[in-house]
């Protein structure tokens, strides 16, 4: 019965958030429409903290994830003002993004500087380049292309439900494609064992012969991936892009992450309990901002419910 | 009267017993030996009376007044002092801040600590164990792990206000220590007996428990066996109460002769802190590396595996040139190693059995190196773990919940889930309990007689004598001789380790074992 709070606590947690809202929120809450636009509204989120349980599952964080979000939309921006095509625009910002996840996996890993401060650092490196070569100023309107702006706004038609149509938001499938391919990473491949391996026990996993810095580089390049798409796939939704965008990512993610920590046996980050943390914090957020509630109750409301998550989970495994 | 009186003591995990109804009763003024194997039991009931674990059920009493312990301290305060196994010090603190460690600081006027009296009370509760050439002012970290043992068992005997000890509890102190050390604290113990307080002393080691104790508990699976005078107990009858059942060699006779053919050649390897060593070994031969503490064993291995930094030298496995850049090259170039630290270097302890066994080889249970092959992996998961001998609920359990003899059989399955040329092993049967140890020898000698080479670094020099083919034996970072195992005695060997000028034999106690200022 406690293992079973433990483990399902968190999930029973979400449950209770979304019965709170369907009763507060009679018309609206439970509509497929709310639930769509729930699911754009995280896509973001969902990619950023998915890419973020790569790294978490060795035990690492990266904290300049916001930060490069928005340098890859402002690296974006700039291109198409400079008149690069919509594909070739995009792929530089992400390749900006894996290279600057490579710069901090060769922090981390190479030079042997602790993830906290190597990513503290180039999180202000990062947002000082966005800022740098924007000059500070948001990129918007003519310069941004439609059929990058389009991507967010479109998605797949799933018929109408009275005189509404609804369609399944383009970044909702991307969000979920990334979590299936983080998924197969974290789960079904030998990186994804060893990175596991190497959080359990780092020197046991290196003379078992697992090439620990190789894979921590790596790991680290894929998030700041992660982190780019998140940031083209914000700067898609508003059709602009601006050095500040991304900021509130990053504390998200890692929230998002614990969350679904609490939720394994171990205490080991999945993905597919990250996803639950995230869901968690889209409809709170969603529903909050429905009954009109200040955001600032809705930031310690967060704080509250990830201090109630883990510090129960925590408790049972004391008590166990 | 007893001193201390356990009754009914009582104990599950998760439904799983691991005490039953255990009675345990101590006389002032005895020491009294509690043997068992690994998972036995004596943990368990060691952190009861410490005040760490809960018992489902018990009855215990101090000097015949009923007590309850439920928390460190109210074990303190009945008298109780515990030196465990495992070292717990702050590496950061002072010698006497360490031994001071959960006890009031000596205080100055306005409540300052006072260092002075500090550093004086930790000098004399050193000096109880003989010890004078640790300065209690020192950094932990500074010390070496014979002398960090020794500061650990010294905090048992600082004098404080208060509740006076009457009863040590003493899990394998003898561990780390060389064979002086031991004697001191022997001494010391004795001593204590003499003043009428009672030791309970947990040790692998028979002939220690045979010299020191004066009686003996017996524990196998949870419940007392027996409790008998040590004088009535010949040492097979103990081990034969641990294992349920007669051992009747401790070593396993050699199955095969070794080879003409080297499988390892290694020539004028060096790292730092080691001279250049060269040697070989044959297909199906066994060496052992004897020395001191700190005589370059270990580091041999670990230059071997690319473990540390490779200063120079030549290396062939199998006829190939192959000298490691880091651990996953030598595991592929035919190399397979049991490290010294089991739980530190040996195991992901959080992770289950079967992902521990094929981490080593992973590439080779996968699709193309990259996809996992589950089916694959539990296949060889199960057919190394049925070899080893491996006692777990399934290969999904977490290794952190196995015993330490089990624990060290999945570090051996995850060596051998790809057939090694060579074998190579740090103190393989370090806190392995004697049923699991002669697992672990039988093993050795099967995959020898399929023509491995096992090198083997050991300070339980019984086990290299009774295990090798030759014994190559180390002095300060160096290899001073090698030896034919055949014929050779201890004492002959212990000899060898110390050099020839100060030959020093010890009496009955085995000095061979650990200790002094290793690394």
């Amino acid at each position: 019965m406690t293992t079973v709070l433990r483990r399902y606590g968190t999930l029973i947690g979400f449950a209770a958030i979304i019965i709170f809202f369907s009763v507060s929120l009679p018309d609206t809450f439970l509509t497929g429409r709310n639930w769509l636009n729930i699911s754009q509204q995280v896509s973001m989120l969902t990619v950023v903290a998915a890419s973020m349980t790569i790294v978490m599952v060795m035990g690492d964080f990266d904290l300049s994830v916001g930060s490069m979000a928005s340098l890859a939309g402002i690296v974006a921006a700039i291109l198409f003002t400079m008149g690069f095509s919509v594909p070739s625009a995009v792929a530089i910002a992400l390749l900006v993004g894996l290279a600057g996840g490579a710069i901090n996996g060769i922090l981390v890993s190479l030079i042997g500087i602790l993830p906290f401060i190597a990513t503290l650092a180039t999180l202000t490196v990062f947002s000082g380049v966005a800022f740098l070569i924007s000059g500070g100023k948001t990129i918007f309107g003519r310069d941004i292309p439609a059929s990058f702006s389009g991507f967010a706004r479109d998605g797949i038609p799933l018929g109408t439900i009275g005189e509404q149509s609804l369609s399944l938001p383009y970044l909702t499938i991307v969000a979920l494609v990334v979590v299936v391919l983080v998924w197969a990473l974290l789960e079904q491949t030998t990186f994804g064992r060893r990175l596991y391996a190497i959080g359990g026990n780092a020197e046991a996993a290196r003379l078992s012969g697992v090439r620990v810095k190789r894979l921590r580089l790596a790991a680290f390049a894929l998030t700041g991936f992660g982190a780019a798409a998140a940031g083209l796939m914000y700067a898609s939704r508003v059709a602009s892009a601006n050095p500040t965008q991304g900021s509130g990512l990053m504390l998200n993610a890692i929230a998002a992450v614990f969350l679904g920590m609490t939720m394994s046996e171990e205490g080991e980050p999945r993905v597919h309990a990250t996803l639950v943390g995230v869901l968690v914090l889209g409809v709170l957020d969603n529903g909050l901002t429905q009954m009109s509630v200040d955001s600032y109750v809705r930031d310690i409301l967060v704080g509250v419910i990830i201090i109630a998550a883990v510090a129960s989970s925590s408790l049972w495994k004391r008590f166990r | 009267m007893s001193l201390l009186a356990l009754e009914g003591v009582s104990k599950a995990y998760a439904g799983v017993p691991a005490l039953r109804s255990v009675s345990l009763d101590i006389a002032p003024g005895e020491i009294h030996a509690l043997m068992g194997e690994n998972g036995a039991g004596k943990s368990t009931l060691i952190k009861i009376l410490a005040g760490v674990v809960a018992p489902d059920e018990a009855a215990i009493s101090v000097e015949g007044r009923a007590v309850t312990i439920d928390a460190p301290n109210a074990a303190f305060a009945h008298g109780l002092r515990f030196i465990h196994q495992e070292l717990n010090v702050v590496p950061t603190l002072s010698v006497a801040e360490n031994i001071f460690l959960g006890r009031p600081y000596p205080r100055r006027l306005g409540g300052l600590i006072d260092w002075r009296q500090l550093a004086e009370q930790a000098r004399q509760a050193l000096a109880r164990l003989g010890i004078s050439h640790i300065d209690p002012r020192h950094k932990m970290g500074r010390l070496g792990t014979g002398d960090r043992m020794l500061v650990s068992i010294s905090t048992a005997f600082l004098d404080t206000e208060g509740a006076a000890a009457k009863i040590y509890v003493m899990d394998e102190p003898t561990a780390a220590l060389t064979g002086d050390e031991s004697e001191r604290l022997f001494a010391v113990l004795r001593e204590i007996r003499r003043a009428g307080g009672s030791v309970i002393y947990v040790s692998h080691r028979l002939d220690e428990v045979m010299q020191l104790c004066d009686r003996v508990t017996v524990l196998r699976d949870g419940a007392v066996i027996v409790t008998k005078p040590i004088a009535e107990t010949p040492q097979d009858e103990i081990i034969r109460m641990m294992i349920g059942r007669a051992v009747d060699h401790a070593y396993p006779e050699p199955m095969a002769a070794a080879g003409d053919e080297a499988a390892l050649v290694v020539d004028e390897l060096a790292g730092d802190g080691l001279d250049p060593v060269s040697f070989a070994v044959k297909k199906g031969e066994i060496v052992g590396l004897a020395g001191l503490a700190g005589a370059g064993q270990s580091e041999v291995l670990r230059l071997l595996m690319g473990a540390d930094t490779v200063r120079g030298g030549r290396v062939r496995i199998g006829g190939i040139e192959g000298r490691a850049t880091d651990p996953a090259a030598a595991w592929r170039s035919g190399l397979a190693y049991v490290p010294r630290e089991r739980r530190s270097e040996g195991l992901v302890l959080s992770r289950p059995i079967t992902e521990n066994i094929t981490l080593a080889h992973l590439g080779r249970f996968s699709r193309g190196g990259a996809v996992l092959a589950r089916r694959r992996e539990r296949a060889i998961a199960t057919a190394r773990a049925a070899e080893v001998r491996l006692k777990a609920r399934g290969l999904g359990q977490r290794c952190y919940e196995l015993s330490g003899g089990n624990q060290q059989k999945v570090v051996f399955a995850k060596a051998l889930s790809v057939e090694p040329q060579v074998l190579l092993l740090d103190e393989p049967t370090r806190g392995v309990d004697v049923g699991a140890k002669f697992d672990i020898y039988s093993l050795i000698r099967e995959w020898s007689a399929r023509g491995m080479a096992v090198l083997i670094a050991s300070s339980d020099f019984p086990e290299l004598l009774g295990m090798c083919d030759r014994i190559i034996v180390m002095r300060e970072g160096g290899i001073a001789t090698s030896l034919s195992a055949h014929g050779l005695s201890e004492e002959v060997l212990l000899t060898h380790c110390y050099g020839h000028h100060q030959a020093i034999v010890s009496e009955g106690q085995p000095a061979l074992s650990a200790g002094g200022p290793a690394s």
